[in-house]
């Protein structure tokens, strides 16, 4: 019964007469290609080196959502809006009312005065002549600076300072409602006006660190600083971007301890780490020729890779072993490895990259960028491994030791993999399948917990306990303001947008949204206008509307801020404050924004979605959850197809794709529990889980199918299949997981989320394919037919 | 999408939506005279002005049409039925049920049962077409006099027909805009005599509930037609209206005839209540200026206090208790008549619009952040 050619690792699929082609155009032309793989190193790898951290805003929100499109046409006109840091100088002891606090946050102002980046023009304090109380008096207004004249430090003039502050508005913005901490505000650039440089986030957050916080606080011990805004957000994370050079060092040391503890052959370990290293710098090499940069997603892909190739290098290590025990030379062995390997690995390492390559129809540049980087590290991982990584050992050849180790081992390791073999034992399998179908269950009920969006509080792309979280917490705390902020742009004919009927209008708006769930407050010129005509009417409530008199209106109006009206007074915002950035929260008040402009836009006022954080969230959780079925039926199918193209059975596709659609589901509702939600960082993690957890179903089947075709009972078949493949099957979910797991330790929240699921979905895939598969296949699988069909087609 | 969106919720409402949708003949917002009071949970935590007891049922108006009345003293309020959203600035009642409303836009609120359900009696528009022909009337009437006149007489009726052309050109300007200005405060007898007064000398009075109105600023002598800010009944049956400017008008007949008292004070007035006390005046306005009479304003005495703060409304309790209220949270107290104040600032500065002096000492106070329970200084209870 045997088939001779089936014992040289011969697929029935290849031509059985001849070898393959490819195997002939490698093997021949051995010193040539290592040559050209030498070349192609060291030219990519140059590029590799010099790659740069790109940590783009844009290419982290859908550009394509309308949205986004309305917020970039209007970029120009909101820019000042949202681009500010606020620092918030607590004293730890006592109030803000001495003479050491007012002195040091005097100095501070002036620091961030001279910070590059701020625009000093905006630039508020107590210590800034633009913060000011005003006093309605018989003759008109009287007000002054909150510092007052003469300030000395002496109790007097503190006293005169916050009876000042009392009269100034300003508390619970400027001043914290307990009058222990202010805040010293200072608006940013994007672009210096002089020189016209685009501002250096990172140096700037840098700056604030040394200049502001360590000086201040080491200078005046009993004060405390907080300090909030994008700027410092991104800043902080360009800094945690940094840790993964550290991440990659140990990720690179463990495997190589691990890859020795498993092949116990010096050239066994060292090969593969090297081979995958060169894949890693032909794709950041690739990826810079393209003019990609590394942002914090893309930073991510070279350790995939790299495990990817670690994992898959082992299935070579491990064949050759087994065919140099049989006494073949290192060529022959490399040779007969390559021809068992070549196609499952292919197909395994082809369906990877189409698992990410459907990553691109998610209209977010950062996942699409992700899916190109992968993309093609994956193609370079076949390369260097059935490629360089076969070559080279076809000179290096396996050591004894190794030989003996895989010899030896294997035949202790032959009671494991008996007990294991049961799992295809036709009293096992229903247990199995029952436990599986009670495991989905469970799964599907605790994924209807599963959120869109980011779920926790503050910035989400930091951890909870991140420093600038607990600033965050601390101001929102401390001041009347939220972080959280939507905007919706009033786009109205040139000159016209302070017209009543549009002021009117956003105040109708406004008053919809405050009635709605999730939001806190907000603000538009149309409270600036009732708040100044109550003022302009001797600080009378009863005057606290807004004027039909378009006079009225305008004088209202001159000193409102210029975040709330254009240049050509042709679009004017409504800031709207929620409560906090879940996505039911977001959902609710675009909805009731959508209803309000499709029944109210007119030709003199268009509401137009939206900006503010919370706008790009809203869109970013829209293509989210549009984009996550068509995702996962994608790479469902990609994966299918090639399952099917290769074994040509539906139920080998079934025995394959089921244990991943159980991971998938399991890995949602894991996601579910830890309050992790569907975001930009978690999307891709689903379809690389498919993409790479197929790889041991592919490796397992395509034995399984071997041992079967030989006429082996299924039992027997799979323990053959655990003998050969199962610990290099093991082995790679171990490899996988480690690549990923040390990502966990991230500053970068969502980079951690992504290493804790990719670890669980590989690691898990494996079990899936090692347990599931083969009880599946005692129900699907009809050996005689299949082999009845093998016989037919020769 | 956004129809997607809309459907949503929306649900069968849906297909009419995407036909809206579809064709997006936009109209706009109606005009706030006509648009409804938005029912909401908010309204007693966002700015009231304007407070008063009818029977057991405290009934207070704000911002965007807001009326709500509590029947527990404060604790629970419940939202009144109103056609307009305009801001609200007082209300009176002339019976337990019968009350009135005034605000922005010149509008008068009416209601029959106490303040549940309110019914639009008189706008902004009609309200100016009616200071039109009154200012019509009026200088029809000068230029008839200014020819019979003596040649002594004749320039200072000139000079009134000047400011009776600038008030008239003023009155059409404003009415091309539309109903610009607010009425600011209301007084009724009973349910069918009240006054309301308003901006740029408003002033307006009924016989039949509301019905009809008749143009009373011809009747004060405000030729500057400055704000009228607050009107009243005090002890003794005299009617007290002042407004901008100091400008302090009595009438001992019911309000058939005014007569405009001197004033120690030129700045603005914006509130005026009795004392408990025959023919006693309380009137009070920015920057804490306190003008009291004790003989209908004959003669008059400032309250010296150092509050500072703008004053707004007051009230007097059973126990003859005087609460005045103002901004930056101010609360003045008087337990002797009016002789003397103490002046309270609750912690939020809040503006304070209006109190009702509830059980005990307690006070219940609106202004800018709503509906506030507190102790006799201001500061909240619970």
């Amino acid at each position: 019964m045997s088939n001779p050619k089936h014992d040289k690792g011969e697929h029935y699929l290849t031509t059985p007469k001849a070898e393959p082609f490819l195997e002939r155009l490698i093997f021949n032309n051995r010193a040539l290609i290592l040559i050209a793989f030498a070349v192609l190193t060291l030219f990519l790898g140059y590029n590799a080196i010099k790659i740069q951290p790109d940590a783009s805003f844009e290419r982290m929100i859908p550009l394509e959502h309308p949205y986004i499109v309305n917020m970039l046409e209007h970029r120009d006109d909101l820019e000042n809006l949202g681009n500010f840091v606020r620092i918030a100088v607590e004293a730890k002891e006592g109030d803000i009312f001495t003479q050491e606090y007012m002195e040091t946050l005097k100095q501070i102002t002036d620091e961030v005065f001279y910070l590059d980046g701020v625009d000093r023009s905006g630039l508020k304090s107590l210590w800034t002549s633009n913060v000011r109380w005003v006093e309605v008096t018989e003759q008109g207004f009287q007000g002054g600076t909150v510092i007052p004249d003469n300030y000395d430090g002496s109790r007097d003039s503190l006293e005169r300072l916050r009876q000042n502050v009392l009269r100034s508005n300003e508390v619970g913005r400027l001043i914290s409602d307990n009058f222990r901490s202010t805040i010293v505000y200072a608006p940013l650039y994007e672009k210096n006006p002089e020189t016209g440089e685009a501002l250096d986030y990172g140096e700037f957050s840098r700056q604030l660190e040394e200049k502001i916080r360590e000086k201040y606080e080491a200078q005046n011990p009993n004060i405390k600083i907080h300090i909030v805004g994008f700027a410092k957000k991104v800043g902080d994370l360009i800094e945690g971007i940094g840790s993964i050079a550290w991440f990659a060092g140990i990720t690179i040391v463990l495997t190589t301890l691990l890859l020795f503890w498993y092949s116990r052959s010096i050239a066994g370990t060292l090969v593969p780490v090297f081979t995958s290293i060169i894949a890693v710098f032909l794709q950041l090499g690739t990826l810079r020729l393209m003019g990609y940069g590394l942002d914090p997603y893309s930073v991510l892909v070279p350790f995939l890779v790299f495990a990817i190739g670690i994992s898959h290098g082992v299935q070579i290590v491990n064949a050759m072993a087994v065919e140099a025990a049989k006494g073949f030379d290192s060529v022959t062995a490399a040779r007969l490895a390559f021809r068992a390997l070549y196609i499952p690995g292919m197909l395994a390492l082809i369906s990877d990259a189409f698992g990410f390559l459907t990553l691109i129809f998610i209209e977010i540049d950062v996942i699409r960028d992700l899916a190109v980087a992968a993309g093609i590290g994956v193609a370079f991982v076949i390369l260097t491994n059935l490629v360089l990584h076969v070559l080279i050992m076809s000179y290096i050849g396996i050591s004894q030791s190794g030989i003996r180790h895989v010899q030896n081992h294997g035949e202790k390791q032959d009671r494991k993999w008996r007990v294991m073999s049961y799992f295809a034992h036709p009293g096992v399998a229903p247990i199995s399948l029952l436990i599986a179908v009670i495991g989905l269950g469970l799964g599907l009920y605790y994924k209807q917990n599963l959120k869109i969006g980011d779920l926790d509080r503050g910035a989400p792309e930091l951890r909870a306990d991140s420093r600038y979280n607990k600033d965050n917490a601390y101001i929102i705390d401390n001041y009347s303001t939220s972080a959280d902020v939507l905007v919706v742009m009033v786009k109205t004919p040139k000159e016209q947008c302070t017209q009543y009927n549009v002021l009117r209008a956003m105040d109708a708006l406004q008053w919809e949204l405050q009635n709605t769930p999730g939001v806190q407050s907000s603000v538009s010129l149309a409270d600036v206008s009732k708040m100044v005509t109550k003022a302009l009417n001797e600080g009378n409530w009863k005057w606290y509307e807004i004027s039909r008199n378009q006079t009225i209106i305008n004088a209202s109006i001159r000193e409102a801020p210029a975040g709330l009206i254009n240049t050509d007074c042709s679009l004017t915002p409504v800031l709207v404050f929620l409560e906090d950035h879940k996505a039911e929260t977001l959902e609710t008040v675009v909805e009731r924004v959508e209803e309000f402009a499709s029944a109210n836009s007119t030709e003199e006022h268009r509401f137009l979605l939206a900006a503010g954080n919370s706008g790009v969230e809203a869109a970013t959780n829209e293509v989210i959850s549009s984009a996550k079925d068509k995702m996962l039926l994608l790479v469902y199918g990609v994966v299918s197809l090639l399952c099917f193209v290769t074994f040509r059975s539906i139920r080998a596709v079934l025995c394959i794709v089921i244990p991943l659609g159980l991971t998938s589901v399991l890995g949602e509702a894991i996601m579910a529990v830890s309050g992790i939600g569907i975001k930009v960082a978690t999307l891709p993690v689903i379809a690389l889980g498919v993409g790479i957890g197929v790889d041991y179903g592919i490796y397992i089947y395509s034995k399984l199918e071997k041992y079967l075709l030989e006429g082996k009972p299924l039992q027997e078949a799979y323990y053959e299949t655990l003998r050969s493949t199962g610990k290099a099957v093991m082995f790679t979910g171990v490899t996988l997981g480690l690549g990923v797991v040390t990502w966990i330790f991230s500053p970068i929240k969502f980079q951690a989320d992504m290493g804790f699921l990719l670890f669980f979905m590989f690691l898990w895939n494996m079990v899936g394919a090692i347990w599931l598969l083969p009880a599946l296949a005692r129900f699907l699988l009809r050996p005689d037919q299949m082999l009845a069909k093998a016989r037919a087609a020769k | 999408m956004a129809n997607r969106l809309m459907c949503k919720t929306m649900g069968v409402a849906c297909l009419g939506l995407a036909m809206a949708w579809s064709a997006p003949a936009a109209f706009a917002l109606a005009d706030v005279i006509e648009t409804p009071a938005r029912p909401t949970d908010l309204a007693p935590e966002n700015l009231l002005n304007d407070a008063t007891r009818t029977g057991d049922r405290i009934v207070a108006v704000g911002e965007r049409g807001h009326i709500i009345y509590s029947d527990d003293e404060g604790k629970t309020w419940v939202q009144g039925e109103v056609p307009v959203s305009v801001t609200l600035t007082g209300i009176d009642f002339g019976s337990e049920t019968h009350g009135w409303a005034v605000g922005h836009s010149g509008v008068v609120l009416h209601t029959e049962d106490a303040g549940a359900t309110w019914s639009l009696q008189l706008d902004g528009i009609r309200a100016a077409e009616m200071a039109i022909e009154s200012r019509e009337d009026q200088i029809a009437a000068i230029e008839k006099r200014i020819e019979e006149a003596p040649e002594s007489e004749k320039s200072d009726l000139e000079w009134a027909l000047d400011d009776l052309y600038f008030a008239l050109e003023n009155l059409r300007a404003d009415l091309d805009v539309g109903p610009v200005n607010p009425l600011l405060d209301v007084w009724f007898e009973n349910d069918s005599h009240g006054f309301v007064v308003g901006a740029y000398g408003m002033f307006l009075r009924t016989t039949d509930g509301g019905e009809t109105w008749v143009d009373w600023a011809p009747r004060i002598e405000n030729r500057q037609n400055f704000h009228l800010n607050g009107i009243t009944r005090v002890t003794g049956g005299a009617l007290v209206v002042v407004g901008e400017a100091g400008q302090i008008h009595v009438s001992v007949d019911g309000g058939e005839t005014f007569q405009r008292r001197e004033s120690p004070y030129e700045g603005s007035l914006f509130g005026v209540i009795g004392t408990g006390q025959v023919n006693e005046i309380l009137a009070f306005g920015l920057r804490g200026n306190m003008l009291f009479s004790t003989d209908l304003g004959k003669s008059w005495r400032m309250i010296p206090n150092s509050a500072g703060a703008t004053l707004n409304n007051g009230a007097v309790a059973e126990d003859g208790r005087i609460t005045l209220v103002g901004n930056g949270g101010a609360v003045l107290l008087s337990t002797d008549g009016a002789e003397t104040f103490r002046e309270n600032f609750r912690s939020d500065r809040d503006g304070v619009m209006s109190v009702v002096p509830i059980s005990g000492t307690d006070l219940l106070l609106v202004g800018e952040g709503g509906v506030k329970i507190t102790d006799a200084r201001g500061k909240n209870l619970q």
